[in-house]
């Protein structure tokens, strides 16, 4: 089977300024977890940021393939109808744009390019209903504008919601984890253990070993100084929980 | 010496305009007087402070004169777009002239009239006198010279207009015609109406108008403007409103159309408690010149004033805000808010933005603000990133910035759904956005 992901030697700067990836190799199959580490300023976020195709980042070297086909042409839009789903580590308050009419925009966007036919109302409002049952996430937040005046957990259950919604084929999550109490964790790891699937592929950033025992990944790499340092399984973050990945980073 | 006299050409047709009509002798003066003082004023330049912000080149260069002829006949549904939904008292105006095809004024309820300004003049003459005032400025001055008609809405006192007034304007033709309507508000102790007044169209001419609002205690006036003129036609109205004791006026102004416009607004706030409150959206694209210049003038106490004006500027637009909070001597518990915000949507686009405060009185709560952004690139790419295209995102998010503006006016039914139309319109149209 085609693998989800395939990065290969990706090296990006910021635009105009300094080198941060400095040659990813990652390679991701269908049905996998896979979790990157590593401390902060190393270059989570731009990996994930670069895959999702943010402006202000340039690809210096490398590709990257997703599902086979060369992702780095692709308009960040087009990659997201196409089942790439970055999940935000600041996720963007939007005054004046209702949360239920942009997720419906962006549900029926992927669905045209899917060539499935649009929900309507109706249907969109019983599709969330039963969502916001399986994640145990109010419907509050529905009716604000997309993100504004949420609380840090409220954004990060946002995201998951719409990940939820959305039902992506490659879900990066950037630390959505961080910054959330207990209960909010809990949401957070059964919105991802729920998307587990044989067709699907979640690629998790995190500062933390805690959301790796909710969710359990096939395989922990380290990224320090923009390369992946060390790899290992599941066992592997709880080593890192040991050890630390400081003597890692030197190495690097 | 050469001088250049901008007015002779408008004396010239002031003349034919009058030659064999039968005025009555006081309107004759009053149309006198008005092109006499238009002669000593000539068109204001930008050597005036009031004006320094606001190219007339466009205006000036080939003067636009009156029409001696009516329009062609105008096809009803020209007029479908600009039309209030639901049923309303309607008068239309076509190239500064009455209407009666496209027109339904309808019953109306003891104690109202709402006629033409012409047909004013003949049946009711002393009404129509008092769409005659003694100030002004050049441009209304010219306009009670030339003016062919208007209309007249006069509410007595407690008398309440359930039906919104609908008066549109509508400019054609592509011969450089100007034209002067002229309308007259008058509002009675404890009256109520709610008025939409458009100046639409869809040819070159200029629409030169004069709006003159007195609201009694605690009179209620919701007045939407809306002037989406054609892309080459001129706009041009003085609005002075009066307000008396406890009187509420509610006013919008949309702006989207005319390739040069300017619509002044001086707001007398005369009785205590008065309320004066502005909302408004200008939204530019193209080469278009568009200025909204408003003088809150508070003069005695306990009068508040809020104006949020928001602007949308894409193409080589460029906008002006001038927004001036008079506190005269006493004026004491005077509460004035005043705010501009204006999204550029290209780095050819320009914003002029004076809110200005003038407070000589102690004991007042006064504040203004500007602001001149851009599209936010975060919201942007986080609209994409959930697969919605740039082209949509964008519309998205200049949609909630103006539309932000309608929810805080918190007008309601067919007026509200009116504005949003229009703003629909522009987005998904001669905005370019769509
Ligand atoms: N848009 C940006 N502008 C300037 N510096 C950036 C930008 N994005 C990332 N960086 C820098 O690149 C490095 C990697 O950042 P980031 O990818 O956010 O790290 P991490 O997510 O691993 O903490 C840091 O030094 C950070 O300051
Ligand atoms: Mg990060």
């Amino acid at each position: 089977m085609v693998n989800i992901l395939e990065v290969r030697d990706l090296r990006a700067r910021i635009t105009g300024g300094r080198e941060v990836l400095k040659g990813i190799d990652l390679t991701v199959a269908p049905g996998e977890v896979h979790a990157i580490m590593g401390p902060n300023g190393a270059g989570k976020s731009t990996l994930s940021s670069v895959l999702a195709g943010k402006p202000g980042y340039e690809v210096t070297a490398g590709s990257v393939l997703y599902k086979g086909v060369d992702l780095l042409s692709m308009p960040p839009d087009e990659r997201a109808r196409e089942g790439v789903f970055l999940a935000f580590q600041y996720p963007v308050e939007i005054p004046g744009v209702n949360n239920m009419y942009f997720l419906r925009a962006a549900l029926n966007a992927g669905r045209r390019q899917r060539g499935q036919p649009e929900l309507d109302a109706q249907q969109f409002l019983k599709a969330v209903k039963e969502k916001l049952k399986l994640l145990d996430i109010g419907d509050d937040l529905l009716r604000r504008a997309v993100n504004v005046g949420f609380s840090g957990g409220e954004k990060k259950r946002n995201e998951i919601f719409q990940m939820a919604m959305l039902e992506p084929n490659l879900a990066l999550l950037d630390e959505t984890d961080s910054g959330l109490d207990i209960d909010a964790l809990r949401t957070v790891s059964d919105g991802v253990n729920r998307l587990r699937d044989p067709g699907r592929a979640i690629v998790l950033v995190t500062h933390y070993q805690r959301l790796l025992d909710y969710v359990v990944p096939d395989h922990v790499h380290v990224l320090a100084d923009g390369r992946i340092v060390a790899s290992g399984d599941k066992h592997f973050a709880a080593e890192l929980e040991r050890t630390g990945y400081a003597h890692l980073c030197d190495a690097a | 010496m050469l001088i250049t006299d901008d007015s002779a050409p408008f004396q010239e047709a002031y003349r034919h305009l009058l030659a064999g009509t039968d005025q009555p002798d006081w309107l004759r003066s009053q149309r006198q007087a008005g092109m006499e003082r238009f002669t000593d004023l000539g068109f204001p330049t930008r050597r005036q402070e009031a004006w320094r912000f606001t190219d007339l080149e466009q205006l000036t260069a080939q003067p636009r004169l009156p029409s001696l002829d009516g329009a062609p006949p105008l096809p009803a549904d020209l007029l479908e777009p600009w039309r209030l939904a639901g049923k309303t008292h309607r008068l239309v105006l076509v190239n500064g002239r009455f209407e009666p095809a496209l027109s339904t004024i309808g019953t109306l309820p003891d104690g109202v009239w709402l006629a033409p300004l012409a047909e004013t003049v003949l049946r009711r003459p002393d009404v129509a006198a008092m769409a005659f005032g003694a100030d002004g400025n050049a441009f209304a001055f010219l306009n009670a010279a030339l003016f062919t008609d208007g209309a007249v809405l006069v509410l007595a006192p407690g008398t309440v207009l359930e039906m919104p007034v609908e008066i549109i304007h509508y400019s054609t033709g592509d011969t450089q015609v100007s034209a002067h309507p002229r309308l007259r508000v008058m509002l009675g102790d404890g009256a109520r109406a709610t008025l939409v007044e458009t100046a639409a169209g869809d040819g070159n001419g200029w629409t030169n108008a004069v709006i003159d609002v007195t609201l009694g205690a605690d009179a209620e006036l919701t007045h939407v403007h809306v002037q989406g003129e054609g892309a080459d036609a001129a706009h041009t109205s003085l609005l002075t409103a009066e307000l008396g004791s406890r009187a509420r006026y509610r006013t919008f102004a949309l702006i989207t159309g005319a390739s040069l416009s300017r619509r002044d607004m001086q707001v007398t706030l005369s009785g205590p408690g008065a309320v004066f409150t502005l909302h408004g959206a200008y939204l530019l694209d193209g080469g278009q010149e568009a200025t909204l210049a408003v003088r809150a003038d508070h003069k005695v106490p306990d009068c508040r004033t809020e104006e949020v004006v928001k602007g949308v500027l894409q193409g080589a637009a460029h906008g002006v805000f001038l927004g001036t909070v008079a506190v005269r001597p006493g004026a004491d518990g005077t509460d004035a808010r005043q705010l501009n915000r204006n999204l550029l949507l290209s780095p050819s686009t320009r914003v002029d933005t004076k809110p200005e405060l003038e407070i000589f009185a102690d004991d007042v709560k006064c504040s203004h603000g500007a602001t001149v952004g851009s599209l936010d690139e975060a919201a942007l790419f986080y609209l994409q990133a959930r697969g919605i295209d740039p082209v949509t995102a964008r519309s998205m998010l200049v949609a909630a910035f103006a539309a932000e503006v309608i929810d805080a006016a918190g007008l309601e039914g067919e007026v509200e759904a009116l504005l949003r139309r229009h703003l629909a319109r522009w987005l998904g149209g001669e905005g370019g956005l769509g």
